[in-house]
């Protein structure tokens, strides 16, 4: 724990040495227009989590995402090769602020759903806005079979929620960070001892390598862990490379948590990087453009 | 006039998901039943080590206290004194003591009673 801590705020010490003002603009401020910054990351999710990248208007993309088993189940698991975790969704932009998306992934075989809003953009011009603000609104469903079918069962106990608020900024043409203040509900926990609400605070970063190929790094930090859950959970951490391709992003990680949603990867990661559970992980971003954006 | 629909629209989903939460726990909405909880007749051999021996002694008996039970011995009458406090915390899930059984809900609430009984009667060897 200490030493995650520690790399975050190493991560973000080091991140004040970069900064430059210079945000996203090869082109010249002209005072009386706004300079919207984009590309603050390459794709709709740093790693794992949210990232403040929102597909365009009319914009389907279809993700693939695996993860696989943990490193140190060895050879006979061909390093966790052997075994995999899905999730598939569809996301659609809806308009320059909204995007909506649905997946359905095989951690307790779960169907999610989540909405991202655009806030604020960071600009410069003749409207200055040093960050990126979005919101982002998700709901889970799991849908394994009820453990005991004798007793009464509620359809609610099936269900968890996040909000979260990203808020991103992007530093020069390689560099981008975010911070994310997310909330996890869950509607059924297994003992008293588990909080049905959970608080974290997600850290992430991008460093542009090429125009192709950029490393991510991403961190959530539990803030209201108690001391004696039904399983111990660990912080996720997610260490990556982006690769894009034109219409395919593929990002491919090394990280600790095994589901895709928030509230699997924040609230029940088990594996510890120190332990070895150290999973190989990869997306596959394939936008269509279905229309293009009305022309004003 | 398009954005103003997709924001009230927005905000309207967002109340009817977040309206449906619920606070539950396992422990606390399917508490096992106990319409013939007996905590009159309470012995220590009678009640108390049939408890230890259904839940406990997989990891704290005398033999496998060592290599699973953090070393911590519940089979003899004199371990089951010296630890019936904390035994008392860890199968409360009260937060204070490694909650017990490890991995498992709690034990059903007629026999958590029946050993804060057996504690209270003056922990007898009975």
């Amino acid at each position: 724990m200490k030493k995650y801590s520690l790399l975050a705020i190493f991560i973000i010490c080091t991140a004040g040495l970069f900064a430059q003002d210079n945000a996203g603009s090869t082109a010249q401020d002209t005072k009386d227009e706004i300079n919207f910054t984009t590309e603050t990351f390459e794709s709709t999710r740093i790693l794992n989590g949210h990232s403040i990248e929102r597909l365009d208007p009319g914009q389907l993309d279809f993700r693939i995402s695996h993860r696989f088993g943990t490193l140190n189940s060895g050879a006979y698991n061909f390093f966790g090769l052997d075994q995999s975790n899905i999730h598939l969704s569809l996301e659609y932009g809806i308009t320059k602020w909204l995007m909506t998306g649905v997946g359905r992934g095989n951690y307790e075989k779960t169907f999610d759903g989540f909405t991202k809003f655009s806030v604020l953009r960071q600009s410069t011009g003749s409207r200055v806005m040093p960050v990126s603000v979005s919101v982002v609104t998700s709901a889970a469903m799991n849908t394994l079979k009820w453990t005991d079918p004798t007793r009464t069962n509620y359809f609610s106990s099936r269900l968890s929620y996040v909000g979260q608020v990203l808020i991103a900024r992007k530093f020069g043409d390689f560099l981008s960070l975010q911070v994310t203040p997310s909330y996890v509900h869950r509607n059924l926990v297994a003992t008293e001892l588990d909080p049905n609400d959970l608080y974290s605070i997600g850290i992430g970063g991008r460093i542009k390598l090429t125009n192709m190929i950029s490393l991510d790094a991403e961190y959530y930090y539990l803030l209201n862990p108690t001391k004696y859950m039904s399983q111990k959970v660990y912080n996720p951490l997610s260490l990556g490379v982006d690769i894009y391709t034109g219409g395919h992003t593929f990002q491919l990680f090394f990280t600790n948590s095994q589901a895709m949603i928030e509230k699997g990867f924040i609230g029940e990661t088990t594996g510890s990087w120190t332990k070895g559970d150290i999973r190989f992980g990869f997306n596959i971003s394939r936008i269509f453009v279905l229309h293009y954006p009305d022309q004003k | 006039m398009k954005r103003i629909i997709l924001s009230v629209s927005g905000v309207i989903a967002l109340i009817l998901i977040f309206s449906s939460c619920y606070y539950d726990n396992e422990e606390a909405l399917y508490p096992s039943l106990n319409q013939t909880c007996d905590t009159t007749n309470v012995t220590f051999n009678a009640t108390i080590v049939p408890l230890l021996s259904d839940y406990c002694y997989s990891c704290h008996s005398n033999t496998t206290a060592a290599s699973a039970g953090n070393n911590i011995r519940l089979q003899d009458y004199a371990d089951v004194v010296a630890n019936a406090v904390m035994i008392q915390g860890s199968i409360k899930h009260t937060g204070s003591y490694s909650p017990m059984p490890k991995n498992g809900g709690m034990l059903p609430a007629c026999q958590i009673s029946q050993f804060d009984k057996w504690i209270s009667n003056g922990m007898l060897n009975n």
